[in-house]
C-alpha cells in the first residue's frame, strides 16, 4: 500500500508540475514514474493556513450552476483502475477513491485504521494479523472478507504479477515456493475467520504493515478466471473495477473525463456529494479553474502564482507539502566522489539556497537529510546545514587532495576534477546549470553539464554508469525507510556502508514508532555527515479550490481520498 | 493500369516490411525501455519485469514476435495503458480526424478562393495584404495562437469552452451532442485552419500565376471567352493538377492528430496518446501506430498516383 499510495500522490504531484510546465513530454512520462524527478514539498508547520476566498461572487456560472458535483483536474488517466495493475499514477488517483485500503495513514505517515478495525504484530515482529470491520461490503454489495484480503496477497506473489507493488519483496513465509510453483497457497497467508486474517513474513519489516494492509480486490470478481501463473485476465478487468471506495465507477471517457457516483455501501456511509468527476486536463488549469470548469487545482507555490490565485477572489488556498526530497545522486565508482571530503566540498560550495528556493520564488526549501520535511522521522537536530561557503569547500578540496593546477582546473595524481552533470530537460534545470557552473568553477572544477529531454534516456544512461552527477527526486514517501531504500537495493551503485546497514535495519526490525525515531535521528546525521548523495530541496506546493467546497483537506499521503466523502458544496445564492 | 497497381501493391508490402523493422529496430535502440523509468522499482525487480515483458530478448526476436501476432490481427497490449492497442486507437483516432477533416477542408477551400484571387489580382492592394496576413500566420506559433485565442474568447469573454471536446459531466445526445462538439470544436479548428492555410495560399497562387501566363489562356481571353470562365475553367483546373499529390500526403495527417493543437486544447486526440506512449516507451503502442502511418502514407501516395492519372490522362502510369 504504501507504495500504491506513493503512486498516488506522485500523481497529484505530477499534475502540479504540469500546470507550471505547460506539459513537456518529460513531465508527462512524470504520471507512472518520474514525478519524482522534480521534488515538490512545502513546510506542514509553519504554511499550513488557509486563505479563504475573499468574494465569492466572483465565481463563475459555471461552477455556480453545479449542485451535486465536483470536477477536479486530472493529467491522464488511462482506464486501468485495477489497484496494482495500473502503470500510471494518475490511474492511481482515481483507483484511491474507489478503493479503501486496509490501513490508511495519517498527515505524519503513521498507520491508522482504513477497513480494518484493528491489527496485532506479533512480538518477534513477523506476523500481522488484521481484524476487519464489521459487514463490509464491496460497491456491488457482496461481502468483503478476509479471503478477499488473502486472496490481494496471494496474486500479489504470483509469478506472472508485473505490477509495481512491493508486497512481493517482503518475503512472506511460502510466497518462494508459491512462486516457484510448488506450493497451491502461500503458507504463511491464514485466513483465522472470515473477519480476521494473518500473514506471517520471513523477516522482520517495519513497512509491511502499510504495504500489506493496502487495497482489497475482491476473490468473486477478480479471482474467477485466476489459474497460478496465469494474470494476464486481469487486464480485461481493468476498465470495470469492483471496489469499496466511497465512490464508484459510472463511466470512463477515454481522454475527457472519469465519472464517479457515490457509494451507498461505504463503510463510512455515503460520500455527501453525488458526483465526483475527474477532468482529463494537462498544462491547461489555469484556465479551467478561471472559467469554473473544474473545482480545484493545484500549483507551485510562487508569489506570482499565489497573487493570481489571491486575485481570482473565489477560490480558497492551501498550501501543501509533497512527502519526498531531492537529490543529486553520485556516481561512488568516481574516484573523486568516493571521498567524503569531495562530497562535502561539493555541498558546500554549492548555492543551493538560490537554486532551490530564490530563483523558486519560495517555492522551495534546502533539504539536508533523506527524509521528507513532514515525515514522523524528519529531524534537524545535529544536522549540517551546508550553508554556501566557498571557502570551506576549497578547504576541503585541498585536504582531499585536489590542488589548484593548470587553466585553474584541480587536479590529483595527473587528473583533473571534472564532473559530468545530467539533468531533464525543465526550466528548474536551466537554473541549477547556471548557478552550479559558476559554483563549480570558482572552485575549480570543471562542470559538464547534459540535459535530456526524455527521462527514459537520462534514466538509461544512469544505470549504465556513464555520468558523475546526476538530479532526482524520490517519489513520494510515506514510511521513512522508503527514502532510505535506494541506498540498500543498489540503485546507488557504489554504495556499500556496512554502518549505514546495520541502522537502517535496525530501523525496519521494531514497530515501535519511538524507538525507530531514534534510528532514524542517528541514522539521518551519519547520512548528513556521509552524503552518499547530496540532498537538494522540499518543494512547496499550493491548491486552489471553489470556495464553495467545505471540509476539505488533502492529505500528504493519500491526496483527496480521505476527506472527499465529506465535502459539500454550500449554496451561495443567500 | 490494373498491372501497374498489382506491382504497386506487391512494391507497398516490401516497403511496409522494411519499414517496420527499420521502425522496431530504432525504437528497440533508443536507450531506455518501458521499466527504466520506473523509479520506484528495485533493480531485482526491473530485472523480473523485463524477463516478464520480454524486453531483455534479442530485437530482432522480438521483431518476429511481433510481427508473427500481427499478422494474425494482435497488435498486443499497450504496456502503460493495459488496453489492446486496436482498442485505444478506436478510442482516439476518430476524435483526431473529426478535427482535422474539418479544418482540412476549411483550409483547402480557404486557400483555393485566396489564393487564386490573389493570383489574379497580382500586386494589387488585396493581394498584398493577402501576403502580409500569410506570412503573419506562418510565422506566429501554433502554441501561442491556441493560448491567446484561450485567453480571450474563452477565459476573458466567455463565448467559447477553453478545451475538451464536450461539457464536463454532460450527458447530452444526439443534436444536443453534436452542437456541443462544435462548439467545443470552434477554437482548435481556428488554429488549425490558420496555421494550414498560410502555406496553401502561397502554393496556389504561385500555380495560378505560372499558368495564367500561359498562351492557351491568352487564347482564350483573345477569342473573347468570359473572364470567369477563363480562370475557374481553364486555369483553375490546371493550377491545381500539382496539388493532388498533396491530396496524397494529407491522408497520414487526418489520422495523425496534431500533437500541439490537441495539447493545447485538450482534445481528446491520437497525436497526445503518442507522445505520452513515446516518453514511457510504450513499444506495442508505439509500433502499432508508427505502421498504420506507415500504411497510410503508402495508400496515400497510391491514391494520388491514380488520381493524377484520372485528372491528366497525359500521365503515364
Amino acid at each position: 500500500m504504501k507504495k500504491r499510495i506513493t503512486v498516488l500522490s506522485t500523481a497529484l504531484l505530477a499534475s502540479t508540475l504540469l500546470l507550471s510546465a505547460c506539459g513537456n513530454n518529460s513531465d508527462n512520462n512524470a504520471g507512472s514514474a518520474n514525478a519524482g524527478t522534480s521534488p515538490s514539498a512545502a513546510p506542514a508547520g509553519d504554511a499550513a493556513q488557509l486563505i479563504t476566498a475573499s468574494d465569492l461572487s466572483k465565481l463563475p456560472d459555471t461552477a455556480k450552476s453545479r449542485t451535486d458535483t465536483i470536477i477536479v483536474g486530472l493529467t491522464d488517466p488511462s482506464g486501468a483502475f485495477t489497484p496494482y495493475f495500473q502503470q500510471s499514477g494518475y490511474d492511481g488517483n482515481v483507483s484511491s477513491l474507489l478503493y479503501t485500503p486496509l490501513v490508511t495513514v495519517d498527515d505524519k505517515g503513521l498507520p491508522i485504521p482504513g477497513i480494518a478495525e484493528k491489527w496485532d504484530v506479533s512480538a518477534d515482529n513477523l506476523t500481522y494479523t488484521f481484524h476487519l470491520r464489521k459487514d463490509l461490503k464491496f460497491s456491488d454489495g457482496s461481502p468483503l472478507t478476509a479471503d478477499d484480503v488473502a486472496f490481494t496477497w496471494t496474486i500479489l506473489n504470483d509469478k506472472s504479477y508485473d505490477g509495481d507493488s512491493q508486497v512481493n519483496t517482503l518475503h512472506i513465509k511460502g510466497s518462494d515456493a508459491y512462486k516457484a510453483g510448488t506450493a497451491t497457497s502461500i503458507e504463511g497467508i491464514k485466513v483465522i475467520d472470515p473477519q480476521t486474517v494473518s500473514v506471517t513474513l520471513e523477516q522482520p519489516n517495519a513497512s509491511a504493515l502499510t504495504m500489506l494492509g493496502s487495497d482489497v480486490l475482491s476473490k468473486a470478481y477478480y479471482g474467477k478466471d485466476y489459474k497460478q501463473g496465469q494474470l494476464d485476465y486481469m487486464k480485461k478487468l481493468s476498465g470495470s473495477p469492483l471496489g469499496n471506495g466511497p465512490y464508484k465507477l459510472e463511466k470512463f471517457i477515454p481522454g475527457q473525463e472519469v465519472r464517479m457516483v457515490a457509494n451507498e455501501n461505504y463503510f463510512a456511509g455515503k460520500p455527501k456529494t453525488e458526483h465526483f468527476i475527474y477532468k482529463t486536463s494537462e498544462g491547461d488549469t489555469w484556465q479551467y479553474l478561471e472559467t469554473g470548469e473544474v473545482d480545484y487545482a493545484s500549483f507551485s507555490a510562487t508569489k506570482e502564482n499565489i497573487d493570481k490565485l489571491k486575485g481570482l477572489g473565489f477560490v480558497n488556498i492551501l498550501p501543501y507539502t509533497p512527502s519526498n526530497y531531492g537529490y543529486l545522486q553520485l556516481n561512488l565508482k568516481h574516484p573523486a566522489l568516493q571521498d567524503k571530503l569531495v562530497r562535502q566540498a561539493l555541498t558546500y560550495g554549492l548555492d543551493r539556497q538560490s537554486i532551490y528556493v530564490d530563483a523558486s520564488q519560495g517555492a522551495g526549501e534546502v533539504a539536508n537529510i533523506p527524509s521528507s520535511k513532514i515525515s514522523w522521522a524528519y529531524t534537524e537536530e545535529g544536522i549540517n546545514p551546508y550553508k554556501f561557503d566557498q571557502e570551506k569547500a576549497k578547504e576541503l578540496l585541498d585536504q582531499a587532495g585536489w590542488k589548484v593546477g593548470a587553466g585553474g582546473i584541480r587536479e590529483k595524481d595527473g587528473k583533473q576534477l571534472t564532473i559530468h552533470y545530467l539533468g531533464s530537460k525543465k526550466p528548474e534545470t536551466d537554473i541549477f546549470i547556471a548557478v552550479a557552473k559558476e559554483d563549480y568553477e570558482a572552485l575549480g572544477i570543471k562542470f559538464e553539464p547534459e540535459v535530456f529531454a526524455d527521462f527514459n534516456a537520462l534514466v538509461s544512461k544512469v544505470e549504465g554508469g556513464d555520468y558523475d552527477m546526476v538530479s532526482f527526486s524520490t517519489p513520494l514517501l510515506t514510511d521513512p525507510a522508503d527514502g532510505l531504500i535506494q541506498f540498500v537495493d543498489g540503485e546507488i551503485e557504489g554504495y556499500n556502508d556496512p554502518k549505514f546497514k546495520e541502522l537502517y535495519d535496525k530501523g525496519l526490525a521494531t514497530n515501535d514508532i519511538e524507538a525507530r525515531k531514534a534510528v532514524y535521528k542517528e541514522l539521518f546525521q551519519y547520512l548528513n555527515d556521509e552524503l552518499p548523495i547530496i540532498y537538494t530541496s522540499y518543494k512547496k506546493s499550493v491548491y486552489a479550490y471553489n470556495g464553495r467546497i467545505q471540509n476539505l483537506s488533502v492529505s500528504p499521503f493519500n491526496g483527496l481520498a480521505p476527506s472527499l466523502p465529506n465535502w459539500t458544496l454550500s449554496d451561495i445564492s443567500q | 493500369m490494373s498491372t501497374y497497381i498489382t506491382k504497386r501493391i506487391v512494391y507497398m508490402i516490401l516497403i511496409l516490411f522494411a519499414a517496420s523493422f527499420l521502425i522496431f529496430c530504432l525504437y528497440a535502440l533508443t536507450p531506455g525501455d518501458f521499466i527504466s523509468g520506473n523509479i520506484k522499482l528495485t533493480p531485482e525487480r526491473k530485472e523480473e519485469l523485463r524477463e516478464i515483458y520480454g524486453l531483455n530478448k534479442p530485437v530482432i526476436e522480438r521483431y518476429f514476435t511481433w510481427m508473427g501476432n500481427a499478422f494474425h490481427g494482435d497488435f498486443g497490449y499497450s504496456l502503460s495503458q493495459q488496453k489492446p492497442v486496436l482498442t485505444l486507437f478506436n478510442q482516439y483516432i476518430w476524435n483526431s480526424f473529426l478535427l482535422a477533416i474539418v479544418s482540412t477542408f476549411l483550409t483547402w477551400l480557404l486557400a483555393v478562393v485566396i489564393g487564386v484571387v490573389a493570383a489574379y489580382k497580382q500586386y494589387s492592394w488585396f493581394d498584398t495584404l493577402v501576403m502580409i496576413c500569410v506570412f503573419a500566420a506562418m510565422s506566429i506559433p501554433s502554441f501561442f495562437i491556441g493560448l491567446f485565442l484561450i485567453k480571450m474568447l474563452a477565459v476573458d469573454w466567455k463565448w467559447l469552452p477553453p478545451g475538451g471536446m464536450m461539457t464536463t459531466g454532460s450527458n447530452a445526445t444526439g443534436i444536443a451532442y453534436y452542437k456541443e462538439v462544435i462548439h467545443h470544436m470552434i477554437l482548435p479548428v481556428i488554429v488549425m485552419t490558420l496555421l494550414g492555410v498560410g502555406s496553401l495560399t502561397r502554393y496556389f497562387r504561385s500555380n495560378m500565376i505560372d499558368v495564367i501566363k500561359q498562351d492557351y489562356i491568352r487564347t482564350a481571353r483573345a477569342k473573347g471567352m468570359k473572364e470567369r470562365k477563363v480562370l475557374f475553367t481553364h486555369a483553375l483546373r490546371n493550377a491545381l493538377l500539382p496539388a493532388i499529390t498533396l491530396v496524397g500526403f494529407e491522408l497520414p495527417a487526418l489520422f495523425g492528430g496534431s500533437l500541439i493543437i490537441e495539447k493545447i486544447f485538450n482534445w481528446p486526440g491520437i497525436g497526445q496518446l503518442y507522445m505520452q506512449s513515446f516518453s514511457l516507451r510504450d513499444y506495442p503502442l508505439l509500433m502499432g501506430f508508427t505502421l498504420f502511418i506507415a500504411i497510410l502514407t503508402v495508400i496515400g501516395t497510391l491514391i494520388s498516383d491514380i488520381l493524377y492519372h484520372v485528372a491528366d490522362p497525359r500521365v503515364r502510369l
